[in-house]
Order: structure tokens, then C-alpha cells, then sequence
């Protein structure tokens, strides 16, 4: 047993070419050493792994060959293709053993430093990146250039070739504070590499700097900029910097977003940030950091001036010359759907004049700076010309939620905008045939959908997304749009992502939406009553009701076009036509009030008349009119039952 | 920190130190193109010699025509016209990065006394079909110089890769003068770069932004893109590639007048970079055959 280090020596990695790396090396390490590596060393200049314990020789090995029947001939000789298979494994022919309708050779396993410098090309081949190039001749592609290889079993350098450069016992320490190191075993890899200036473990270095963050006091990281940091220094120098007190004068987000989209830096509190260094002196280096933030504020400011000056109103004069879409006119354009949207979706006032602006900071200087200011901007503008505080907030948060788990609008008009916009993307790309496939969304639509059934679910806001979608379609018509589809599968797109987000069986979520119910978030209520009901005796009735009425009579097409009670005559017949008379209204009501335990309550009424219905009467009468009018009976049983959905779709 | 820029250069100390810097290199020293270009890239020293097989090393200093860039002299960050220090290595040898950071400390940065990062920036230039992947390069936070190894340019995989490496000489200056306004920079002895150049800035300004006259050089983008064309017609890829450069400064002015909408606007990159791939393939297709030994036949 041995200790294996082996480290690819890089020019600086991007952070996502680190998180690459450090999810596919273990798989590498399993695959090409058969062992798992005890640490992971990921750094911007060295991607590395040690292994302890590691085999002096691989396993032995079965190697499946020809099929018998190929192998050999009718007198059990050896064909040409068994002593192929031999020879190509350096064995005889009589080595070969017959299992399974195959021939089989064991292979020897080989001392591991014979096949090591194989196996490590294997694994720095095998990296692969969402970005990489090439940089010598030589062709080989990696994230960035690749300019050392260490090799070490225990004391021992493997000698091993990549692309044009040749492995050996050595690294490199801090690149400006140390050269070049030697490696005198590999298990000494870490601590040599901590003398050279450089902690070569992520989680060391990441704990370290949020340690010196902590002590400097209210750190935020908005733009959750940390990870990168981590790999963006060797060894983490955490400083603290000043700005002038006029830059508070702009919105705060405009400061914070200066500080973190471009020079990652970390809001302290007013006027104070950190940063994370990679060496220099500190005096020097934080006085170069504050000139930058400085300049950067200044120029922030500069463009946050000339945008105020210009005012919101003329900025939204200026949306009819900006496309939208090249085939779904301006942002004017679209800026009147959502005004007509919102209207729909039970906007005020406040929220159809928010639509109305909500596009406008796209012509602003700041957006074009910092797009990750899209709709705060809108939102300052708004307030400093004066809007009601319910617009502007509006128009602040109607591009949320804008991830996984990002905060909805707060306010309702927010909620509102938000949707009205996510609707309107979802129907302009639908109808004009750019719907996403596969791995491609280029217009976010699978996150428009997710978001839209969160402020329908959480946000509570009331959305029917087929007649939203069939009059935001004649909007687009009336304007001109090239529209090319018909955009109404843009419910089923919606429908579908709402079964991945709520914690319900799916097939629960599609019996809800094959109901009655066609606002979204009531489809989510509905869902989750079912699924909470589920194993409840109320359940069981109502969809034995559903079930065994649906099962019969749907598949009959005789069944009459009304019923007729004249024609019901057995005790059992006329109980069940009771029962439904009841409790069909109640079914409807409940439902229509969302209130869907009591909607299942009332369906669970239905389940022992229907049993006993079964039990009793024979359906399938010789009578005709009879025949139909009990299919006829039961079918307006399962449609009762059925206004919670269509609960044949959920497995027993 | 002042007494470390004790002996700061003047904007055209660092220009000649950069230059003897990269002619002691190896460099061939180039001078800037005659005729407006967005980056040094498009200069032919870089954009054509860095396609085809031949080894090159050049650097040169390029006015970076950016209209919309502009503001009015009135923002000391911000400016039409300023200056690139350009050096391409194709190959790049090994030791690259130390070779450009030993031209830092010629300039009288010290890595240890500075924090000196490489900060991931993948570049893309459009207008050329080409792009590559490298860094900018940090001193206390301020970028002062993009890397990138081509990758590709006119729309062709490059045989040989080239290391750009192009200084931004204002952002430089500024930090090894202590000074927070490009306008203040000490451009030679007792003259500011604002002296020379602030009411040239106000001029452009107004020139890109309020009175370029529109229809001309809307007729000037469709004159040259169809003179490139006729020239490439005529085996001359090189007299082409100009009319490139003056299709995409049309673009560029045009594009600061407010002139071209979202939608035209990518219908014009495209146009410029139909271009520019005709004329990289006829330039190596010609260099090609030209190179050829003798009796190849």
C-alpha cells in the first residue's frame, strides 16, 4: 500500500472550471485507480488528489471474448478468433476459459506504477469542461493552459507524459511570493505547498475568509459572490476598504451591486466593504481597491445622474423604437399586453399605470450597465417622478421571483406585473414557435413557468392561464406579431412544471388538473388536498364513487342524453339518483369556494349508494331506455365526483 | 502610496518603456493602423497574421476608436478615443504570463508589494468571428490589461494559438500616477491628457452622438461592404480588409447616433463578419500558396 499524489499545475482557473473539476476527479479516481481519493486539493493554479492506501498492483481482471460457438469448431478445436483473443492478452490459447456461451481471460493485474502514468493521462484527459481550449501544438484541451504535472508515490516521481509536458517531483508555491517547490513524498503535499504561500484545500480556504469576514463585522453577499472568491486566491487576504460618504446618496442596491458584479466585493455597512486579496501589502492594496471602488461608484453615479435627469416618462417614450422581439413588435407593444393583463388578473389602477412603465428602464443608462438592476431601476425612477409608491414597487419587483428559490413581489401589484409579464414571454415565444426543447430555454421559460405557478400557489394571486394566453394571443394578433403557432400549450407547459414544485405524486397533480379547476393555484390547493386525503376513508368513497361509475358507463356508448326519473324504479336505483341530487350541488359549491375537504366529504356520500347500486341493480337492463338511462345515471355520478379531478388518474 | 510612484512615469514614458520592453522580447514594433479601429485586434498586424501557420511577435500601441463610448469629456473613465498597448505571441512560449508580468515591474509594479490577479474573461469579438479565452488582469482590483488566447478568428480554428495581450495605458497611467481622472494624467512633461485631448472628446461627442449625418454613412457602411467584396473578387484580401475596418466604424457611429434598432443591429455585426471571414479565408488561402517550396508544382 502506498500514498499517491497528483496535481495538474494550471494557469488560473475560472471558479466554474474548479467546481467541474472537483465533482469529476473522484469519479476519475474510482474509475482509472479503483480507489477512492482521501483528499481533494482545487485551487485556481492546481487541481489535485491524493490517495492513501493505494493497491501495488491492480485487481485482476475478466475479459469476455468471442462467443463459444465462434470460438471454437465442430470438433471443439480453436477457431483463428480464440487465438486472436489469446494472443492480443499475451496468453495462450489452452488459458481461455468457456463460461456463460463466452470465452473468458483472466488478466493479470499489473503492478500499478507499470500502468500509472497511463492511468493519470486517463484522468487529466478525462477532465471535461462547459469551456476549454487549446494552447501548443499539441492539441490538448483543457479549461486553461496546463504548465506542470506532479506525480509522487510516496517518495517515488512517476514519469509520465501529457500533451508536450512531462511530469516530475515538483510544484509551484504562491506565484509571486514562491517558486518553484520540491515534493519529497506525496503525503507531504499539503504542508509543502503551506510553507510555498498557498492553502491548496477549498473548504480551508473558504472557512478562513468567511473567519476574517465575520470579524470585520455585517457582511452581505447579495450576489452570493463567496464561492467564486474561493477560487479566485491561493491564500485569502481579507482587507477592509472605505467609499466617500456621497455615494450614499444612490440607492443602495446600485452601490451594492457596483461592488459585487464586477470586483466581488462584500457590503460592510454604509460606506465600508471587504474584499479578499491574494497577497500584496495590505496598505497598498486596499488603497488600489478603494481608488477602483471609487471610480466605479463615480461612474455609477454619473450614468444614475444622467438617468434622473432624463426622467421615467421620457424613458417610456422611447419603448416604441426598442425591440421587443423581432417578430412581436416593440417593448411599446408589449408594454400594452401586460397593461391589459394586469387588468385581467384583477390589477388596480396603480398596477395597469406600473405595466405601463414597467419596461421603460431598459432604455436607461444604468440597465444597460448593470442588467441586474432591471426593474429596481424602473422602480427608482418611478418614485423620484413622483409615482405612487404602490407603482414603483411594482414595477421594483416584477421581474421576481428570478430563481430556484428567489422572494415573490411583496406587494400585490408586484404579484400581479410579475405574472402579467411571465405570461406574456410564455405567449409571445409559444406563438411564435420558440418553444424551449431539450436543454435549450434561451427566454428562461421553464423559470417564467416555475415562477408564475409560485405567485399563483405561494403568492395566492387568482391566475387562468388558458384565457389569459387566448387573449394576450389576440393582443399580439391585433398588433401586428407574426404569430405562427397556436400558443395554448403554454397551460399544459405551465401545468407540467407545477408538478415538479409541489411535493405531491404527480399523478395527484394531473387528477387536480383534470377537474373543474382551471385557476393554477387552486389546481396546486386542490392537489394537495387530494394527496393529504389520500389514505382517508372520505378519499376511498369518493373515488370508489368516481371509479367504479366512470369505469361501467365510460366505456358504454349508449348511455341516454338526460336522465329520466320515471325510469328509475329499483329502491337502490332511486337511492343513488337521492344521493346525487343531494350532493352534486354541494360538490359544486365547495369546490367553487376551494373548499375541497368539503368537497370530498360530499363526494364520499356518493360512494355506498354506488356500492350498493352495483350490488343490487343490474345495469345492463334488456330494456333499452332502462339500460340508458341507468349508464346515463352513473356517468352524472362520476361527472359529480369528478369536479375534484379526474381521480381515476391516482394509482390504488 | 505616493511615495511609491516617487519616480511614476509620464503616459509617454510608459508607451516607450512597454515598447523597449517588447522589442528587448523579440517584438517586431508595430505603429497603429490608418484607419479607425474599435481595438488593436483589428489591426492587420494582429487580425491577419495571427490566422495561418507563421510564427509572429509584434506590439504596437492602437487608438481605440469607441463612439459610443464617448461622454462629452464630462466623465473621467469614459472616452471615444483612447489607448491600447497591443502584443501578440503566436506561439505564446510557456512562460507567458511571467514574460508579462516581468513587463509589469519594468513599468514599476511590484507583484509583492500589489495583489496582481488573473481574473476569468472570456472574450468575444463579434464583428471579427473571434474569440478566445484568458483574463483580465487585476492591480488592486483595477483591470489594467486583457489576455486571451485566440482561439479563433474570422470564423477559422487557428492552427497556431496566439497570447493577445492588450494594456489599457489610461486605467495603467492612472494607477502609477495616483490620479482618480484620466484628464489629469501627466502625458509628457508639463502637459495633461486633458490639455491635449478633453475638447477633442467634447467634439466627438457631439459628432457621434447629435450630428453624424446618418443617411451618408449609411450609404458609406453599403459602399465599402460592397468595395470589399469587388477586391475580394480581385485576389486582393489585403486592400479588402480595410474596407472591413471602415464598414465596422461606419456600424460603430452609426450604432452611437442611436441610428440602428436592436433588431438591425444584429443584422450589421453579422454583415461585418461576413465579411471579415471572406477576407481571413482568401488571406490564408493566398499565404498559403504563396509559402509553397519551390517546384511543389
Amino acid at each position: 500500500m502506498s500514498t499517491l499524489v497528483l496535481e495538474i499545475g494550471c494557469e488560473e482557473l475560472p471558479a466554474s472550471a474548479c467546481w467541474e473539476a472537483e465533482a469529476q476527479l473522484p469519479l476519475l479516481c474510482r474509475r482509472h485507480l479503483g480507489v477512492e481519493p482521501a483528499e481533494l486539493y482545487i485551487g485556481p493554479r492546481r487541481l489535485a488528489l491524493l490517495v492513501r492506501d493505494l493497491p501495488d498492483r491492480s485487481g485482476d481482471e475478466d475479459r469476455r471474448g468471442p462467443p463459444e460457438r465462434i470460438a471454437f469448431d465442430e470438433q471443439g478445436k480453436p477457431t483463428n478468433a480464440a487465438e486472436g483473443f489469446a494472443r492480443g492478452l499475451g496468453l495462450g490459447v489452452e488459458q481461455l476459459e468457456r463460461r456463460d456461451g463466452y470465452v473468458w481471460a483472466r488478466v493479470e493485474g499489473q503492478p500499478l506504477t507499470a500502468s500509472l502514468p497511463d492511468r493519470f493521462g486517463e484522468i487529466v484527459h478525462g477532465l471535461v469542461f462547459s469551456k476549454s481550449m487549446r494552447w501548443d501544438e499539441s492539441g490538448l484541451r483543457f479549461a486553461r493552459p496546463i504548465r506542470w504535472l506532479c506525480v509522487k508515490v510516496d517518495d517515488r516521481t512517476v514519469e509520465t507524459t501529457v500533451g508536450r509536458l512531462e511530469s516530475g517531483g515538483f510544484s509551484y508555491g504562491h506565484r509571486f511570493t514562491n517558486g518553484v517547490v520540491a515534493i519529497p513524498e506525496a503525503e507531504a503535499y499539503a504542508a509543502v505547498l503551506r510553507d510555498a504561500g498557498v492553502e491548496p484545500e477549498a473548504p480551508e480556504r473558504r472557512r478562513a475568509i468567511v473567519e476574517a469576514l465575520d470579524r470585520l463585522g455585517e457582511w452581505r453577499d447579495p450576489q452570493r459572490v463567496l464561492d467564486e472568491v474561493v477560487h479566485m486566491v491561493e491564500q485569502p487576504l481579507v482587507l477592509e476598504g472605505s467609499y466617500h460618504d456621497r455615494f450614499l446618496e444612490l440607492p443602495l442596491e446600485v452601490v451594492e451591486t457596483v461592488m459585487q458584479s464586477h470586483q466581488r466585493y462584500f457590503p460592510l455597512g454604509p460606506g465600508r466593504f471587504a474584499f479578499v486579496a491574494n497577497g500584496g501589502e495590505p496598505e497598498v492594496v486596499v488603497s488600489g481597491n478603494e481608488a477602483v471602488l471609487e471610480g466605479r461608484l463615480e461612474d455609477a453615479a454619473f450614468s444614475y445622474g444622467r438617468d434622473v435627469e432624463i426622467g421615467i416618462e421620457a424613458m417610456a417614450s422611447r419603448l416604441p423604437e426598442i425591440t421587443f422581439h423581432a417578430r412581436a413588435g416593440s417593448l411599446a407593444d408589449k408594454a400594452a399586453r401586460l397593461a391589459e393583463l394586469c387588468r385581467l388578473l384583477g390589477g388596480g389602477e396603480a398596477t395597469v399605470e406600473a405595466a405601463r412603465l414597467a419596461k421603460a428602464d431598459q432604455t436607461s443608462t444604468m440597465v444597460h450597465e448593470f442588467p441586474e438592476l432591471e426593474g429596481l431601476m424602473g422602480g427608482v425612477y418611478a418614485r423620484l417622478a413622483g409615482s405612487p409608491e404602490a407603482v414603483a414597487a411594482a414595477i421594483a419587483e416584477h421581474y421576481r421571483p428570478d430563481a430556484a428559490g428567489g422572494p415573490l413581489p411583496e406587494t400585490a401589484g408586484g404579484r400581479v406585473l410579475a405574472a402579467a409579464d411571465k405570461l406574456d414571454n410564455l405567449t409571445v415565444a409559444f406563438a411564435l414557435d420558440e418553444r424551449p426543447t431539450g436543454s435549450r430555454d434561451p427566454f428562461g421559460l421553464r423559470r417564467a413557468a416555475i415562477g408564475l405557478c409560485r405567485l399563483a400557489d405561494e403568492g395566492g394571486l387568482a391566475v387562468d392561464v388558458r384565457s389569459l394566453v387566448e387573449r394576450d394571443r389576440g393582443l399580439l394578433v391585433e398588433q401586428g406579431a407574426d404569430v405562427t403557432s397556436d400558443p395554448s400549450d403554454v397551460e399544459d407547459f405551465v401545468l407540467e412544471r407545477l408538478e415538479g414544485l409541489l411535493d405531491v405524486p404527480v399523478e395527484v397533480v394531473r387528477a387536480a388538473r383534470a377537474g373543474e379547476v382551471s385557476d393554477l393555484g387552486a389546481i396546486a390547493r386542490l392537489a394537495r388536498a387530494l394527496a393529504a386525503a389520500l389514505a382517508s376513508d372520505a378519499f376511498e368513497h369518493a373515488y370508489v364513487a368516481h371509479d367504479r361509475a366512470g369505469r361501467l358507463a365510460g366505456r358504454s356508448e349508449e348511455a341516454a342524453a338526460s336522465f329520466d326519473p320515471r325510469l328509475a324504479v329499483e329502491p337502490a336505483e332511486l337511492a343513488l339518483v337521492e344521493a346525487l341530487t343531494a350532493v352534486a350541488p354541494r360538490i359544486g359549491a365547495a369546490v367553487e369556494a376551494g373548499a375541497y375537504e368539503e368537497a370530498l366529504e360530499a363526494a364520499a356520500e356518493l360512494g355506498p349508494p354506488v356500492d350498493r347500486f352495483f350490488d343490487e341493480v343490474l345495469v345492463m337492463a334488456e330494456d333499452s331506455a332502462v339500460r340508458a338511462n341507468r349508464l346515463r345515471l352513473l356517468l352524472d355520478v362520476r361527472d359529480a365526483a369528478g369536479q375534484l379531478g379526474d381521480l381515476s388518474q391516482i394509482p390504488r | 502610496m505616493s511615495t511609491a510612484r516617487r519616480t511614476a512615469p509620464t503616459y509617454q514614458e510608459m508607451l516607450a518603456t512597454l515598447a523597449g520592453y517588447w522589442a528587448d522580447y523579440g517584438c517586431v514594433i508595430m505603429q497603429p493602423h490608418h484607419t479607425e479601429v474599435g481595438a488593436g485586434t483589428f489591426n492587420p498586424a494582429t487580425f491577419l497574421r495571427c490566422l495561418g501557420p507563421e510564427p509572429w511577435k509584434a506590439a504596437y500601441v492602437e487608438p481605440s476608436i469607441r463612439p459610443s463610448d464617448g461622454r462629452y469629456g464630462e466623465n473621467p473613465y469614459r472616452f471615444q478615443k483612447f489607448w491600447q498597448y497591443q502584443v501578440v505571441l503566436k506561439p505564446p512560449p510557456d512562460d507567458v504570463l511571467d514574460v508579462y508580468f516581468d513587463s509589469l515591474r519594468a513599468l514599476g509594479i511590484d507583484p509583492l508589494e500589489h495583489d496582481v490577479r488573473l481574473v476569468e474573461d472570456d472574450w468575444e469579438g463579434p464583428t471579427l468571428g473571434a474569440w478566445g479565452l484568458g483574463w483580465e488582469v487585476w492591480i488592486d482590483g483595477m483591470e489594467v490589461t486583457q489576455f486571451t488566447y485566440f482561439q479563433q478568428l474570422g470564423g477559422l480554428e487557428l492552427d497556431l494559438v496566439t497570447a493577445e495581450i492588450t494594456y489599457g495605458l489610461e486605467r495603467l497611467a492612472m494607477y502609477l500616477q495616483g490620479r482618480r481622472s484620466a484628464f489629469d494624467l501627466v502625458w509628457g512633461p508639463g502637459v495633461t491628457w486633458g490639455e491635449i485631448f478633453r475638447e477633442a472628446e467634447r467634439q466627438w461627442s457631439i459628432y457621434n452622438f447629435d450630428e453624424a449625418d446618418v443617411d451618408l454613412l449609411t450609404r458609406h457602411f453599403e459602399d465599402h461592404e460592397r468595395e470589399c467584396r469587388r477586391l475580394l473578387e480581385r485576389g486582393l484580401p489585403l486592400p479588402a480588409y480595410d474596407q472591413v475596418l471602415k464598414c465596422s466604424h461606419a456600424f460603430n457611429v452609426l450604432d452611437a447616433r442611436g441610428a440602428i434598432s436592436v433588431t438591425e443591429r444584429a443584422a450589421y455585426i453579422a454583415r461585418v463578419r461576413a465579411l471579415a471571414r471572406r477576407v481571413a479565408l482568401a488571406h490564408v488561402e493566398r499565404e498559403s500558396s504563396a509559402v509553397e517550396p519551390e517546384g511543389a508544382e
